[in-house]
């Protein structure tokens, strides 16, 4: 019998130590481009990892997540070179937060596809708020010059990475993941024997908007410029959903694949074909949605239990 | 609140009933969350476009070509890929979060195969371009005409749906799916026509819409969204409802530009979406059916 102590602080030296070792191998061995690239892996899998600890776990679809970052982002530049760096990233995760708060009570009172759609939404219209005041101040853009360099932020996108991976993971195997996959399965029977769905539901919506506040506040430190329209963009949110569902699982593993998998693909392509990045990426979604149900990761599951037996 | 005004909030909101009840169609009979459907649009559109410019038929024709066109690419689409999203999976849950990726691919696919081959250049064709004037309104030909073909679709659907056979077979489906099965609608028949209606139908409201305005790739999201806020506003499944839906968007959307301004646009389409689905989350005149 393991001790609870083990079963939790074996997965946190497990996961940052492999993070550790990852990013300094990338940074030793490979050249600037792969940081740059493993950047991009690790945003990915931080925004990924935090969407499932909502979208995963209960079933509840967001199209709306790049509302998060784009609130992080937006308070970072406000408060830039006001404040410290850490306290500039921490802001971005407590509005995103905050805006998790105030959007998920009422919303999540609304399921299935209305759920979805009023997700998207709500996105544009904070995406389209934002502009106007934007568009008030007569900003249009704004430059965030100064920002510490291409391998500071690696570093810091690799561990946020690695605090999703461990948020999806203890997420599911808690009291609350169980709450939450209840939810999933059947909502009214779960509320009927007790579970507090409301609760369960909004604190799912705050833990999977936080770190993707602080994405986006790197998002923009990245590259060196905020502007709406971008970081509000409804292809974010909906690039997560489809990285999601490649990896596939509700566990912390699944997002790896999918994440890994199409930044790979994307890099081929942007390389050698950019015209037709797009395309692919369309017809491997469904692919993947009809003939890949479970995902890669799910896949696995199932040839390493045919193999055990 | 001049007439001027009325007129041009009419004819949007004819153009935004005519997508919300097509999309609802598909959604109501086979809960299948298209967000592909602005792009079908897109499609009719440009087939009218290339109709026009080089065999110089007018879109009063070549709508028959953009119908016929997404049609088939409905049925296709279905035997291709949706009947397989709808047969593997059970729950009606699991059809709608698959069926809304699956045509996000499709969306993408059709968007971008576009761009390349027809270039991301807006294109549009002269064609009913006098203005005609009844009392203070004035009007061009190619509006009236859309107005009038959207009217009269969005009509002939309702009556359809009221009474002929095959409408009745699609509403049954829409309340229940296994009581329709259980007195012997041939649910797959039905699922293809809806199919082929539903597309049919985007592709009609893409000819009617690029006699007016631009032809881009990406000219369907705009479509889509509308589509979406309407059929939720008023009630999935529920065709009445789109039409209403449609033309309070279309309002809002006209008047309330005239009033605030351009920028405040989509603040004021989403706000009001946000706010009712919040008071009702049902939609306006979601009744059973919505309503889990």
């Amino acid at each position: 019998m393991k001790s609870n102590a083990h079963r939790t602080l074996k997965p946190i030296i497990t996961v940052f130590g492999a993070a550790a070792l990852i990013a300094a191998a990338l940074v030793l061995l490979a050249g600037e481009y792969w940081v740059i690239v493993g950047t991009n892996i690790a945003m990915w899998i931080a925004l990924t990892e935090s969407w499932i600890v909502l979208s995963g776990l209960t079933g509840y679809i967001s199209l709306g997540h790049a509302t998060f970052i784009g609130v992080g982002a937006y308070v970072f530049v406000l408060l830039w070179n006001k404040v410290p760096l850490w306290l500039g990233l921490a802001a971005a995760g407590g509005s995103a937060a905050f805006v998790a708060v105030i959007i998920g009570t009422p919303c999540l009172r609304v399921r299935g596809p209305y759920f979805v759609i009023l997700t998207l939404g709500v996105a544009e219209f904070v995406k389209f708020i934002v502009i106007n005041i934007e568009a008030g101040l007569a900003n249009f853009g704004r430059l965030v010059l100064g920002g510490p360099g291409v391998y500071m932020i690696f570093y810091l996108m690799t561990g946020l990475a690695a605090l999703a991976y461990l948020l999806a993971h203890f997420a599911r195997r808690s009291r609350f993941g169980l709450g939450l996959r209840a939810i999933r399965e059947d909502e009214n029977a779960a509320e009927t024997s007790g579970v507090p769905v409301t609760l369960l539901k909004v604190v799912a919506f705050v833990l999977s908007a936080i770190i993707p506040g602080m994405v986006g506040a790197l998002f923009v430190l990245r590259s060196g410029y905020f502007e709406p329209l971008q970081m509000f963009s409804p292809l974010l949110s909906l690039t997560m959903i489809t990285m999601a569902v490649m990896g596939g699982s509700d566990d912390a593993p699944g997002p790896l694949f999918g994440v890994t998998f199409l930044i790979v693909l994307s890099e081929i392509l942007w390389a050698n074909a950019p015209e037709i990045y797009m395309i692919v990426l369309g017809v491997l979604l469904v692919v993947f949605v009809l003939g890949v149900p479970n995902g890669i990761y799910g896949r696995l599951l199932v040839a390493r239990r045919r193999v055990a037996r | 609140m001049s007439a001027q005004l009325i007129a041009a909030a009419l004819i949007t909101g004819a153009i935004y009933a005519l997508m919300a009840v097509s999309l609802n169609l598909i959604y109501g009979t086979m809960r299948l969350l298209n967000v592909a459907h602005g792009d079908l649009a897109m499609v009719g559109a440009y087939v009218s476009y290339w109709a026009f410019t080089l065999w110089g038929l007018p879109p009063t024709i070549s709508f028959l070509a953009a119908i016929a066109f997404t049609g088939v690419l409905g049925v296709v689409l279905y035997k291709g890929l949706i009947e397989r999203v709808l047969g593997g999976s059970r729950s009606a849950e699991r059809v709608e979060a698959n069926s809304l990726l699956v045509f996000f691919g499709i969306s993408i696919v059709l968007e971008n195969v576009a761009a390349l081959c027809f270039t991301g250049t807006p294109r549009g064709y002269n064609f009913g371009n006098r203005i005609l004037h009844f009392l203070e309104i004035s009007v061009t030909e190619s509006r009236l005409i859309a107005l009038v073909a959207a009217l009269v679709t969005v009509g002939a659907i309702l009556v359809f749906f009221r009474l002929a056979i095959w409408g009745l077979a699609v509403r049954a489906l829409i309340q229940d799916r296994n009581a329709s099965a259980l007195v012997g609608i041939n649910i797959d028949r039905v699922f293809v026509m809806s199919s082929a209606l539903g597309f049919a139908l985007a592709g009609l409201a893409g000819t009617l819409v690029s006699m007016f305005e631009s032809t881009t790739p990406f000219m369907g999201a705009r479509y889509t969204i509308a589509a979406f806020v309407i059929i939720i506003m008023g009630g999935l499944g529920n065709l009445t409802g789109s039409v209403v839906g449609g033309f309070i968007l279309g309002t809002l959307e006209t008047i309330g530009i005239a009033f605030t301004g351009p920028n405040y646009r989509s603040i004021l389409i989403y706000g009001v979406f946000i706010a009712i689905l919040l008071w009702r989350p049902q939609g306006l005149f979601g009744g059973k059916v919505a309503a889990r």
